[in-house]
């Protein structure tokens, strides 16, 4: 595939322009492969060709970074590019963020591939690991021909369609996707093998990363109860009748908000539940079992707490992506919030 | 106690006018079968095929997948005791086994959404994902008769694929087996000196979860439908030989890697080598925190007091919830000094590695994962379906469908080589 028509992305440093006092420069494109660029052009032997290179100053790309990835995309575009590689960005923090969102920028508008490398400790990792690849660098460029190679090697793959492996053999950050393969021993010969070095203190690593859920502090209320509003919210799919919000039964991306006004108990006649991930018999016999509204009318009723808010949100929480929680828990706070409420009982199952 | 499986290999599976095992050749009477199997008042017809690995069919609705054993001495200790036959203990002596063939129920009810019946391949890619896409199989289909509810109709697919298994599985009595597997375990306490420095390791095997009750003919242990069961030691033989069948509700689990359980087996592989085998605990993922907690501790103090492991392995059945009832006894286990590993599944409905798991304990850091569910499968166009016929023309072309819609691509108990690796 020696046609291979290759861009680099290099910073102004990198592209021999000068160090801080050319951080303002804005995007350009040159023919060839010029500074680092170089390296790719040598990694790449036969396999392709540099066209041109893209430079941009560190400081221009973090200032208007919308602007500047816009820039280096009509620069890029120009060239008709089989492959885009960035950097690598080692541990520069501008360089790395621009690197990453030129390559995503590529790969949306452009549906080639592009691939950039970068020091596990660079922003750009966190923030541009998902969309694209990023391959494993060290913190300085003192071995740049070695580092270039590898970007190279996984670009090459990419373009040629090649079937890319995993993680850890590739170079590459997790990207945090899943994928089914075939491994070479059964599930419970890995566990029965994993326990024995778990149990040996051999070192080991789990098939599944362990979670980095973010923990948010529970919030003091500041009054007391019998000046509070309280909200009822579930997730464990009550619904009227005909759940009219479509609420789904199990990956549910909706939720509903169902006024309790002038009620002082749930009809269990009025009421359903969708929700696949447990037995609801018991909840649909009597809504009261996931929804407490009659014990907190009473509570209201005798001055135990200031007043029940007057709409229970209800979603389905079984299957829910982490993505899809977080934003449907994000804008019921909202609501909550704007109505004046103090504070919640969440009820699940 | 001790089990000796015997195993006879099936290298063809034929129609015939006699019942017989002819050196690798499996005969079967298909329309005495059919009489026998028909003789249950909850069916109201039953239909039998024949499907061999290679061919271009496709199994449609598939319910269950049964491994053909019998009892030797089937006067004495009856074949899946409390489901077809009488109560009586399994896991000691002589079990005939059937090896290359199975037993494919199929549930003519099954909702027939597009994606969600779970299919057998006998061929094309699909077939290498799943055991019983190498193995011949005789596949059930039989219709409910009128007033039949739904639970009796599982009920009575059920028996009558552990029926013929059995049938199958009793032409092997006069058989010179292939092979021959032992499986002997002592009292757990009794470590002989010279195995006195292994880690003794224990199996804690969640056989169902009450996310969905079971119904009263649902049995699961030894007949019993387990509704109020608390963590229990069982003898891992009485697994291997017939003890503990499915339910009914059975995502990504066959009864046939009950029979054959992949930890059970691992364990025993290992035992006296690298590991002591201490023993397995059931237990059922329950559907209240209350009880949750309680089967937790039971289990744990279990493994940890009564078996005296050092490390404990994991399993789970059913969903989300079981994923979680697992964990709570795991931590249990953690905090009695047993090391654990666990076997899950990768959860994540949107191909996320930060959705794969539903729990977050920091002790939780051995996890082994049996792939991912609803990751898409493409199901190319096959020559002829069988236990579907009226949805043969649905499943016949090509379609999609998921791994958790390829029966026997991912087992939860860990029977397959499917993972899920983050990328």
């Amino acid at each position: 595939m020696a046609g291979l028509r290759v861009v680099c992305f290099v910073n102004q440093f990198f592209g021999q322009l000068g160090g801080e006092e050319k951080a303002g420069v804005a995007p350009q494109l040159m023919d060839g492969a010029v500074g680092a660029a170089r390296a790719v052009q040598q990694a790449l032997g036969d396999a392709g060709t540099v066209v041109a290179t893209i430079i941009c100053g560190d400081n221009y790309a973090a200032e208007q970074p919308e602007r500047a990835t816009a820039d280096m995309l009509a620069l890029a575009t120009s060239q008709r590019p089989d492959l885009v590689i960035a950097g690598p960005a080692f541990l520069a923090g501008r360089y790395g963020v621009a690197c990453g969102a030129l390559c995503a920028a590529v790969q949306s508008s452009l549906k080639i591939p592009a691939v950039t490398g970068m020091h596990q400790e660079n922003p750009g990792v966190d923030l541009y690991r998902r969309q694209v690849y990023v391959v494993q660098t060290g913190s300085e460029a003192s071995r740049m021909l070695d580092e270039v190679r590898k970007l190279v090697s996984l670009g090459l793959k990419l373009a040629r369609g090649a079937s890319i492996g995993a993680p850890a053999v590739e170079g590459y950050f997790a990207r945090g996707v899943t994928r089914n393969v075939i491994a070479t021993t059964s599930a419970a010969e890995r566990a029965t093998a994993m326990l024995l070095a778990k149990l040996a203190g051999r070192p080991f690593t789990s098939e599944v990363p362990l979670p980095d859920f973010q923990t948010v502090p529970a919030p003091r209320l500041l009054k007391t109860l019998e000046g509070a509003t309280i909200a009822l919210v579930t997730d464990g799919g009550l619904v009227p009748r005909g759940n009219p919000d479509a609420i789904e039964a199990l990956n549910a991306t909706r939720y509903g908000a169902y006024s309790i006004e002038g009620k002082t108990r749930l009809d269990a006649a009025q009421y359903d539940n969708p929700h696949r991930g447990y037995d609801t018999s018991y909840v649909k016999q009597d809504p009261h079992r996931l929804v407490p509204v009659d014990v907190a009318r009473e509570l209201e009723h005798s001055g135990a707490i200031g007043k029940l808010h007057e709409i229970v949100y209800s979603t389905v929480g079984v299957a829910t992506t982490l993505a899809h929680s977080a934003r449907m828990g994000r804008e019921i706070a909202e609501k909550l919030r704007a109505a004046g409420v103090d504070a919640v009982i969440l009820t699940s199952t | 106690m001790r089990l000796e499986l015997r195993w006879s290999r099936v290298d063809e599976l034929a129609a015939a006018a006699t019942t017989r095992l002819a050196g690798a050749r499996l005969d079967v009477d298909l329309e005495a079968l059919r009489t026998l199997l028909a003789s249950d008042s909850r069916l109201a017809r039953v239909q039998l095929d024949l499907v061999h690995p290679g061919e271009r069919c496709r199994i449609g609705r598939v319910f269950d997948v049964i491994a053909p054993r019998a009892k030797l001495d089937d006067h004495v200790t009856h074949d899946f005791p409390g489901v077809i036959g009488g109560v009586t203990k399994v896991g000691h002596g002589v079990t005939l086994a059937l090896d290359g063939v199975a037993v494919v129920a199929t549930d003519q009810q099954a909702d027939p959404v597009a994606g969600s019946l779970s299919v057998i391949d006998m061929a094309g890619p699909n077939a290498a994902l799943s055991a019983f896409g190498r193995t011949h199989n005789l596949v059930i289909s039989a219709w409910p008769a009128s007033g039949t509810g739904r639970s009796e109709y599982l009920a009575a697919v059920r028996l009558a694929a552990l029926k013929a298994g059995v049938h199958l599985a009793r032409t092997a009595r006069e058989a010179a087996p292939d092979r021959v597997e032992t499986f002997e375990l002592p009292p757990s306490p009794r470590v002989p000196a010279e195995h006195a420095h292994l880690p003794r390791v224990a199996y804690v095997f969640q056989i169902h979860s009450h996310q969905r009750p079971t119904g009263v003919d649902e049995g699961i242990l030894y007949g019993d439908p387990i509704r109020r069961m608390l963590p229990t030691i069982v003898h891992p033989n009485e697994i291997l030989d017939g003890a503990v069948v499915r339910g009914f509700m059975g995502r990504s689990v066959t009864t046939w890697a009950l029979q054959n359980q992949p930890v059970i087996r691992a364990l025993y592989a290992q035992h006296g080598r690298t590991l002591w085998f201490a023993g397995v605990v059931v237990t059922v993922a329950q559907a209240t925190e209350p009880e949750r907690v309680r089967s937790a501790f039971l289990a744990a103090g279990l493994v940890a007091h009564t078996l005296g492991a050092d490390g404990a392995v994991f399993t789970k059945i059913g969903g989300g919830a079981p994923h979680v009832d697992m964990a709570q006894a795991a931590a249990q286990c953690e905090a009695l000094g047993v090391k654990t590993t666990l076997v899950v599944e990768d959860m994540s409905t949107d191909g996320s590695a930060e959705g794969m798991l539903l729990f977050n304990f920091p002790c939780m850091n051995a996890l082994i994962n049996v792939g991912c569910s609803q990751e898409a499968l493409v199901l190319p166009a096959m020559d002829r379906v069988v236990g579907a016929d009226g949805l043969a023309a649905q499943l016949q072309g090509e379609a999609r469908t998921t791994y958790g819609g390829l029966c026997g691509a991912i087992e939860q108990v860990g029977a397959t080589n499917v993972m899920a690796e983050v990328r």
